[in-house]
């Protein structure tokens, strides 16, 4: 029987390329896929106009075919974008089907490289799209901490200058309200809050790779809002009360505190009041003031901390808390 | 004696002559069946049947602190406990023996071997998505087969009419034939091919057109993108760095780069510098700058670094690349209890994968620590291991063993070849002492760091048999010590002009 490429008229000039899995040369070839005979067909095609580097309405309609198929095709994602720019096609119809193929998909590179490269068109989206935060909102609600998606945003933030754009934080309270342990949102709020802007090469700490700063100045912000880190701290410890053995506001703050060139002591008194003789409530609070008695050279009282964590609340990382006892200045015993 | 592997659908009928789990136990931890329903009382139901002798109540009882309030995160993270604690108490009725003194099953070296083996055969038209991926699968089963002690060189014939229509003459691989080149892939087929070794092999590999294609992956920032048109991410800067010090392919920048627009003259330019600014505040790295920290992207940050110079130059702050006590910390903090497995990122869930990405950070973190090799044999002091190497053997060969043979993820998952590969990669790297010496298989300017580990079997406090100890696989390359040297001998003696 004739596959539809065959037997389709507008196909009858191009000559398709077949599969060569390996066999050919005799040897069996490893891990082989009996692929369908559908996928075979539109692959021999598409072999064949990408050869031919045609840019046609065929060939568009080729991509989706073999996408529909197998989305993780890599190489069909990236010629269907030369061909959507080549004819000048409508991005704003193409991330409308994108939207369906991502929500079917969750895990794919693929889908959010392509929709990147087309946002990234500044004729069509000179300004960002009024719903491309819902539809990322949507991907959320089917899993909040999707990498590809939160690198997209990431992205999207820079390329729109979006980190005081309302919707933005909004989002965020939005999820860690929902689920106060996403952690993926506390980094996107690290970004919105501390990232580098503008032309500023992208990094998630500042001054990082920059030769004529010193190596202590990794994180450190030449110049911040204080109110804002107060707030932002602020915003941490409500997560703390809330949850306290939650490592995200934690680690959060110490990035905040970092930051802004504050230490950890003035957080000293707030991480006590989960450190109570036998009603620890949290790991982390005995590691901040592990840290914080250690900055202050208050060594026997940090190796009290440590001992806890190593004997009693985190003791799968012994070895960890033994290699930091190591490098407090504490006699042996 | 290894399994003869017969034609198609083979596995299908493996799996079905194995007999089914007994019905002695409540079906609700078996694989495929729906996880229960996550409650507050949290593995009550688990915690009430006694484990066997010999497992330290730290791997069989929920962590000490649980916050009351229940968020989706607890609920995962309650529905996954209650799927591993029975394997790590070692009384789920689909897990096999014989278990020893400490309480840990054997590893089921005759089944892995097997579906290794299957996985480099047939597979059915379900699996069309993986059409992009024949590299890898030939990559995973072939590393995990050396890993098993099987002798890989038998595939030789195969892989080489399997990679041969996947090269482009534009340089280096697709996916198969009519698929662009991309990174992933290249590197897949680079480790493959060196794992088989031999001149065919090598000489595969169109090494000049290669350097080309590299050449115009490379961007301004010191990145690379995976594929022409593709994304930019640390992926693609490990991939490279494997590439070129395994195929002496100069260092240099082709002539033609675009890259040498932006004032870079070499592929390692800014490199080190854009890895240095996928530090996160949380002391992990991020797949591209100022993303969430993560451990397959931190393994190939470092692996990336200590193939750029010797890590405990490469890594640590002194020349503005990494943060390493945050980077230690947020590394070990990937370790959880019960479980004893590693997660990707902080508040997910373990992964047997896991045990490669972030696992296989460990020793390079530990070289960099114990500073510049002094001479031929271990450094004669050690920062030692700095995670918890029980409990990553536990998660493994408690829970990271299929009944059909394979590994993978976690209880309830199915097995497959990446998982089959980098959960066994993870128990050969933490069943070994990983090291570097002062002495090279290169006497290049370049990469003579990554040429010069060496590694020793640890014999000392483990709960594992030795029976189940694995081959090591060289910590930055994933492939036999010796085949690393074999494949960056026979490319110098063959220089390529830049």
């Amino acid at each position: 029987m004739a596959g539809k490429y065959e037997s389709d008229p507008e196909w009858a000039s191009v000559t398709p390329i077949p599969l060569d899995d390996g066999e050919e040369s005799g040897a069996m070839p490893l891990a082989s896929i009996a692929y369908p005979t559908e996928y075979l067909e539109a692959t021999s095609y598409l072999r064949a106009v990408m050869a031919a580097n045609e840019m046609s309405e065929r060939a568009l309609k080729l991509t989706q075919d073999v996408i529909s198929m197998n989305a993780a095709h890599y190489t069909v994602w990236i010629y269907r974008a030369k061909i959507l720019f080549a004819l000048e096609k409508s991005l704003e119809d193409e991330v409308a089907w994108l939207n369906q193929v991502a929500l079917k998909y969750l895990k794919n590179y693929q889908i959010w490289h392509h929709r990147q490269v087309l946002m990234s068109s500044r004729k069509h989206f000179p300004t960002l799209p009024p719903k491309e935060q819902d539809f990322l909102m949507d991907m959320f609600a089917q899993d909040s901490k999707n990498y590809h998606v939160w690198t997209y945003r990431h992205w999207l933030v820079r390329h729109f200058k979006l980190w005081d754009h309302p919707r933005e934080i909004e989002d965020i309270n939005h999820l860690l309200k929902a689920d106060v342990r996403n952690n993926s949102a506390w980094s996107h709020r690290y970004m919105l809050r501390f990232g580098p802007r503008d032309d500023q090469l992208d990094a998630g700490m500042a001054n990082a790779g920059d030769m004529s700063t010193t190596p202590g100045e990794k994180g450190v912000l030449a110049v911040v809002d204080e109110d804002m880190v107060d707030a932002e701290l602020l915003f941490a410890q409500e997560a703390i009360v809330r949850a306290p053995e939650n490592r995200s506001p934690w680690w959060f703050a110490r990035g905040v505190l970092l930051a802004s060139g504050r230490g950890l002591t003035e957080w000293e008194e707030f991480a006590e009041k989960f450190v109570d003789g036998d009603a620890v409530k949290s790991s982390h609070a005995i590691e901040w003031l592990a840290d914080a008695y250690a900055d202050g050279e208050r060594d026997i009282q940090a190796a009290e901390m440590l001992n806890l964590l190593k004997e009693k609340y985190d003791p799968i990382r012994k070895n960890y808390w033994d290699y930091r006892m190591k490098m407090l200045d504490i006699p042996a015993h | 004696m290894p399994p003869i592997i017969a034609g198609k659908n083979r596995r299908k009928v493996r799996f079905l002559s194995k007999p089914p789990p007994s019905s002695s136990t409540s079906n609700q931890n078996q694989p495929g069946v729906s996880r229960p329903t996550p409650s507050s009382s949290s593995s009550g139901k688990m915690t009430s049947q006694a484990p066997r002798p010999g497992i330290p109540v730290l791997f069989t009882q929920p962590p000490p602190i649980r916050d009351p309030l229940v968020t989706e995160t607890v609920d995962l993270q309650d529905a996954t406990l209650d799927k591993c604690l029975p394997f790590l108490k070692g009384i789920q009725s689909s897990q096999q023996g014989p278990f020893n003194a400490c309480g840990v099953p054997a590893l089921q070296r005759d089944d892995h071997v097997v579906y290794l083996f299957d996985s480099l055969e047939d597979y059915p038209p379900s699996f069309v998505i993986l059409d992009a991926s024949r590299p890898w699968m030939a990559y995973w089963g072939l590393a995990g087969l050396f890993l098993m002690g099987e002798d890989p060189t038998r595939f030789r014939e195969r892989l080489i009419s399997t990679l041969r229509p996947a090269q482009n003459s534009t340089g280096g691989f697709g996916g198969g034939r009519g698929q662009i080149s991309h990174l992933a892939g290249s590197y897949a087929a680079v480790l493959a091919l060196a794992i088989v070794g031999g001149e065919d092999a090598y000489s595969l590999i169109d090494r000049q057109s290669m350097w080309q294609w590299l050449g115009r992956l490379k961007q301004p920032d010191g990145g690379f993108r995976v594929c022409e048109g593709g994304e930019e991410d640390v992926r693609g800067a490990y991939c490279v760095m494997t590439i070129i010090s395994l195929l002496d392919l100069p260092v240099e920048l082709p002539p033609d780069s675009p890259a040498r627009n932006a004032g870079l003259h070499k592929l390692t330019d800014g490199l080190a510098q854009y890895l240095s600014r996928c530090q996160t505040y949380e002391g992990g790295i991020s797949g591209s700058p100022g993303v969430e920290a993560h451990g397959a992207y931190a393994y190939c940050a470092l692996a990336c670094l200590a193939l750029i110079g010797p890590p405990e130059e490469t890594i640590p702050r002194q020349v503005q690349h990494m943060n390493l006590p945050l980077l230690v910390n947020w590394l070990s903090a990937r370790q959880y209890a019960p479980e004893g497995g590693f997660s990707g990122r902080t508040n997910k869930l373990v992964d047997g994968c896991y045990s490669h990405w972030v696992g296989g950070c460990w020793p390079l973190l530990q070289s960099a620590l114990d500073g510049k090799p002094q001479g031929k044999g271990p450094p004669a002091t050690t920062v030692g291991s700095l995670f918890s190497r029980e409990g990553l053997a536990r998660y493994i060969l408690g829970c990271c063993q299929s009944h059909n043979g394979g590994l993978r993820d976690k209880p309830g998952k199915h097995a497959d070849s990446y998982h089959t590969c980098y959960v066994l990669a993870g128990l050969s790297a933490m069943q070994h002492y990983h090291y570097r010496t002062d002495s090279s298989a290169t006497t290049s300017e370049h990469f003579a760091s990554a040429f010069s580990w060496r590694s020793t079997p640890i014999r000392e406090g483990n709960v594992y048999e030795k029976s189940d100890r694995l081959e090591p696989l060289h910590p930055l390359y994933g492939i036999p010590y010796p085949r690393a040297d074999e494949m960056r001998l026979w490319c110098e003696a063959r220089p390529i002009a830049p």
